[in-house]
């Protein structure tokens, strides 16, 4: 499978849409200061799950990320927000090696998963990908049944015995809040659900197969403000299993789920630490001018 | 956006009247665009149905049931004396009545008014005790007299133009002779006669009435140097023939003078050799009718193969001799028409088609075809029995007498009586073979054979060669379909999408040609190496790409990503010169030198120089890029995110691709395949030029076929303008148009739906 650079940046084109997209959600049940009650100083009071070491990345001759160097904590919810094409999602698909299907993407210094290399020679990319799930911010079921596209990650696997598959997409979707949706009709096509239940149900697919991080690359911006709650909330109940990276530029999103926020700008990692500090006093006067509207 | 002074003042000067101009402007623009385009699409459709429409209308015909209507009747010229032969000319404008006195009656047929009368003299001579006529289109005919003698005489009619209008004399011929043939050299009487004329020998065959049964030849030599006006010499030869003649009712001799066939008292038919007529050979004996019944008439069909059989239960039967494996004549009864319950009076065979009349004993008449095995018409003339009839050779007019002293003119519409949903599609038993078959021969060197228009062979070699098309080029497009779109470099793909596009470009009728005088011959001369080639080829393919995921990754780097493809160009070059330097020596050491005939010997199959295989490669070469391109879009037109969602749930790309990629495109491909065989079935020149182009029906690789599209091509040009062959090609199209209707409709049918299923994805 080949993709261009160009296809990169078109993917990317989310990050145009005007900010009212989400951003118009009303501030909703979810309590923010439960939210953020994790949020400390540091980030070190969990270990890390993610490091980052001096990561480069350039799209042919033009430079997308600079020296990013981060550790980002095991079980909480980390958020990257910044300005349109300061390559928070071009980061996130480092993550699972995504950049990989692009030509010209050239790729230097590490990411760590667990203390292990994943840019290195010996690495299995599948594998990777199934130990690091993703989630795109529009909602991409297969043309299948709800089942079918559940069931998709496993039987890749070479899991086919019916009754763990059972067992594993009433688990999946569960988690995913859509069970008590869909239960009467898993064998529909999936492409017959509202976009808010194509992404729960793609965020069911992925964590199927369990992986250790969920990447979710803008995972409401196509989404109304009932599916975004939605997804919200999921997000909440999720990070108590799993490393959770999502970029967002609907800041108001990124303060009610995140427990960390990492701003970045221009390709590089302006400023990283607990949600509430960075919202409340960031220590970078770019990432209070951007938080406050100055610009992005 | 921003706004400068001087751009608000350009928006500020335009005025209403500016304003509604430019909107009625842009009015007439839309409608324009949209009635050109409305106009356009309509164009297209009514042009293809008013091709549909046309073919239809030329076809039609074929299909429309025959009528007959009356004319006039009017008392019978000449008198009531009973005919013994009723016949007509060309045109069916003046009728012809031999009466049993030995009178020959010609009259006016639209009026009836008799127009001459002759009796030839020597039929007063002596009593005039038999009859026979010979066949149909000839008008020969005998009176037998009680001196052993026999008179041989033939209407003649001659056709002038005076001041442009047709004037038709008739008069009367004798081919054996003014005088008598003595035909009994003991001078009984004759009883029983049969009589057959070919352009240099006449024979009479007659039953005497002491039980012999003896034959007169006359045979007329015109001298070796013919200046018009040479006297012919004429000799006469007699013969006895050493045949038991107690029971037999009825004779007939065939067109060539050669055999006999006599009709018994208990309605069996035998049939006799006659070709050394002192030593006269019985063929064959059958049974025509059952117990109780009678035969009633026997006659040839017209081509002098057939025979027809009418009976007192109604029925009429068709019988041909038949050669079995032994090279042994049988009779055999082919079929046979159910008139009605009375018994049939008399058989009208036609002039030239494969047309009967029947007659009966209450006045009814009924029109068959021997081919197309079916009812023409049937209708009730008059409630009294019905003695003779003539169809005219134009098969346009019909004239009937009755019992009752009365002449019927019927006209008659009839122009395509051999077609018929079993002839177009059945297994016909056509005369002189030895079963049902089905077989496409359109045209033969005589004018009265028997056409034989199956459809079904046409049609099965137009399936056979789409088959053995699409067994070449559904795997090859697909597979490199799904390569070029899913694996391949995006640079590499800009060069060989529109290469192999190109290739659909091609001139069917290069292809058509390189197959016919270039493959064939090269396929024929190195069967083994050819067959090698699909063998060997695909294999060293996977072998080497096998052999490439085993090699260590330092060695996989050095070609970049989806550049793998070049790698197999040596791998091919290898293969062929491997294929090019064993290949002889195989078919050497197994096939003795010649796999063709080897195959012909061991396998039992024909052989054809261009075959099948030839037309699969070369139309599968035209196929190709068809499949490809259109596979290419529907793989390329898979959603991206789809892709990126497999793989992101840890896919490998092949398995994306076999359990998304393909799933999803699968309708497309789908639709792909159709067109491609929409074109397969469509094509012409290929399948005209790679092939021998004989109507063949099996499916042997080896062996060659006729397709529809190639028939139309190869017999359009020589076929007579509304005659039904002309409208037989013409249906042939019109199926053939079906067909890829068909197959384009499928696919279009397929990719709406896709385009319905995957709308939100």
């Amino acid at each position: 499978m080949q993709l261009r650079a160009e296809d990169a940046v078109l993917t990317d084109s989310s990050e145009n849409w005007p900010r009212h997209a989400a951003g118009g959600a009303p501030t909703h049940a979810v309590e923010p200061a439960a939210m953020q009650s994790f949020a400390d100083e540091t980030p070190d009071d969990t270990r890390p799950c993610l490091t980052v070491e001096q990561l480069n990345l350039c799209y042919g001759p033009k430079q997308a990320l600079r020296s990013i160097d981060m550790d980002i904590p095991e079980k909480r919810v980390t958020a990257y927000i910044g300005p349109s094409g300061c390559g928070k999602s071009t980061l996130l698909r480092c993550f699972n090696r995504m950049n990989d299907l692009y030509d010209n993407v050239r790729v230097e210094g590490s990411i760590a998963l667990h203390g292990q290399n994943i840019y290195d020679k010996s690495v299995n990319v599948a594998d990777l990908r199934r130990r690091v799930g993703m989630v795109f911010q529009k909602p991409n079921p297969f043309p299948k049944s709800i089942y079918e596209n559940v069931a998709y990650g496993l039987r890749l696997q070479g899991i086919n015995k019916r009754r763990i598959l059972d067992r594993v997409i009433e688990r999946s979707l569960k988690s995913a809040a859509l069970w008590d949706e869909v239960k009467d009709r898993l064998h529909d096509n999936a492409l017959g659900l509202s976009g808010g239940q194509q992404q729960r149900l793609v965020i069911a697919r992925a964590i199927a197969i369990e992986p250790e991080v969920l990447l979710l690359d803008e995972p409401c911006s196509a989404l109304d403000p009932i599916s975004t709650l939605k997804i919200e909330e999921l997000i909440y109940e999720l990070k108590s299993n799993y490393t959770i990276i999502i970029v967002t530029h609907n800041m108001q999103q990124a303060a009610r789920v995140s427990d960390y926020t990492a701003f970045m700008y221009l390709g590089s990692l302006v400023e990283f630490g607990p949600t509430r500090r960075i919202f409340t006093n960031p220590k970078e006067k770019q990432t209070e001018d951007y938080i406050t509207g100055r610009y992005g | 956006m921003t706004t400068t002074a001087d751009d608000a003042e350009v928006l500020a000067r335009l005025d209403a009247r500016v304003v509604s101009r430019r909107r009625l402007w842009r009015e007439i623009r839309d409608r324009g665009f949209r009635y050109t385009m409305w106009i356009g699409g309509i164009a297209v459709i009514a042009a293809i149905a008013l091709i549909f429409f046309y073919l239809l209308y030329v076809v039609f015909p074929l299909f429309r049931p025959a009528r007959v209507e009356a004319v006039t009747s009017y008392p019978l010229p000449g008198g009531s004396t009973p005919t013994v032969l009723l016949t007509t000319e060309e045109y069916g404008e003046i009728g012809v009545r031999m009466l049993a006195d030995g009178r020959v009656v010609f009259f006016d047929t639209a009026t009836g008014r008799v127009t001459g009368e002759e009796k030839p003299e020597v039929l007063d001579s002596s009593p005039i005790t038999a009859f026979g006529a010979g066949r149909q289109n000839q008008g020969l005919a005998a009176y037998g007299l009680a001196d052993g003698r026999a008179l041989v005489l033939k209407p003649s009619f001659t056709v002038s133009y005076p001041r442009d209008r047709r004037r038709i004399a008739a008069g009367l011929t004798y081919p054996a002779g003014e005088e008598a043939v003595v035909v009994d050299p003991d001078g009984r009487p004759l009883t029983i006669l049969a009589v057959q004329g070919g352009d240099s020998k006449t024979t009479i065959l007659a039953k005497t009435a002491d039980q012999r049964l003896v034959m007169a030849r006359v045979s007329r030599q015109a001298p070796t140097l013919d200046f018009g006006d040479g006297e012919r010499t004429v000799k006469t030869e007699n013969f006895t023939l050493p045949i038991e003649t107690a029971h037999v009712e009825r004779l007939l001799l065939d067109a060539s003078q050669s055999h006999l066939v006599a009709v018994n008292g208990d309605g069996s038919l035998d049939y006799y050799d006659i070709r050394k007529p002192g030593d006269a050979v019985l063929v064959d004996h059958a049974a025509a009718v059952p117990p109780g019944a009678h035969v009633t008439d026997i006659r040839w069909l017209a081509g002098g193969i057939s025979l027809l059989v009418a009976d007192t239960r109604g029925v009429v039967t068709q019988w041909f001799p038949v050669r079995d494996v032994n090279n042994e004549y049988t009779l055999a009864r082919v079929r046979e028409y159910r008139m009605g319950n009375r018994p049939v009076t008399a058989i009208v065979p036609e002039f030239y088609r494969k047309g009967i009349g029947a007659l009966d004993a209450s006045g009814g008449f009924g029109l068959y075809h021997t081919t197309a095995e079916r009812e023409i018409a049937r209708q009730e003339v008059t409630d009294k029995p019905l003695r003779a009839a003539v169809i005219s050779p134009r098969a346009d007019r019909m004239f009937i007498e009755d019992a009752g002293g009365t002449l019927h003119y019927w006209r008659l519409h009839n122009e395509h009586p051999e077609i018929s949903w079993h002839s177009l599609w059945g297994k016909v038993w056509y005369e002189s073979r030895r079963q049902p078959e089905y077989i496409w021969q359109s045209s033969a060197a005589n004018s009265d054979f028997e056409p034989k228009f199956s459809l079904t062979p046409l049609s099965v070699g137009t399936l056979k060669a789409a088959f053995y098309a699409m067994l070449f080029a559904v795997p090859l497009g697909i597979m490199s379909a799904i390569y070029t779109a899913y694996f391949m470099n995006s640079r590499m793909r800009e060069v060989v999408k529109p290469a192999i596009e190109l290739m659909g470009a091609l001139p069917t009728v290069i292809l058509g040609f390189l197959a016919g005088l270039w493959l064939a011959p090269l396929v024929e001369s190195d069967l083994v190496s050819v067959l090698l080639y699909f063998l060997l080829v695909p294999s060293a393919v996977l072998l080497a790409a096998w052999g490439w995921s085993r090699m260590p990754e330092g060695v996989r780097h050095r070609v970049p990503d989806g550049y793998e493809a070049l790698l197999l160009i040596p791998v091919i070059l290898l293969a062929s010169a491997v294929v090019m330097l064993t290949g002889p020596g195989i078919e050497d050491a197994i096939f003795g030198g010649d796999a063709p005939q080897w195959v012909t010997r061991h396998l039992g199959l024909r052989y054809d120089q261009r075959n099948s295989l030839v037309v699969g490669i070369a139309m599968g070469f035209a196929v190709v890029p068809i499949i490809f391109s259109i596979s290419e879009d529907a793989i390329i037109g898979v959603p991206k995110h789809l892709t990126i969602g497999s793989l992101a749930l840890g896919a490998t790309p092949w398995q994306t691709l076999t359990r998304v990629v393909l799933l999803t495109a699968s309708p497309g491909i789908f639709s792909a395949v159709m067109i491609g065989l929409g074109r397969a079935v469509g094509e012409t020149m290929i399948v005209l030029m790679a092939t021998g182009n004989t109507p063949v029906m099996d499916f042997n690789i080896f062996e060659g076929f006729r397709a529809l599209s190639a028939n139309t091509a190869v017999e359009m040009p020589e076929s007579e303008v509304d005659s039904t062959h002309y409208r037989i090609l013409f249906l042939a199209s019109l199926i053939l148009f079906l067909f890829t209707f068909l197959f384009n409709t499928i696919a279009e049918i397929v990719r709406h739906r896709l385009r319905a299923k995957y709308s939100h994805l």
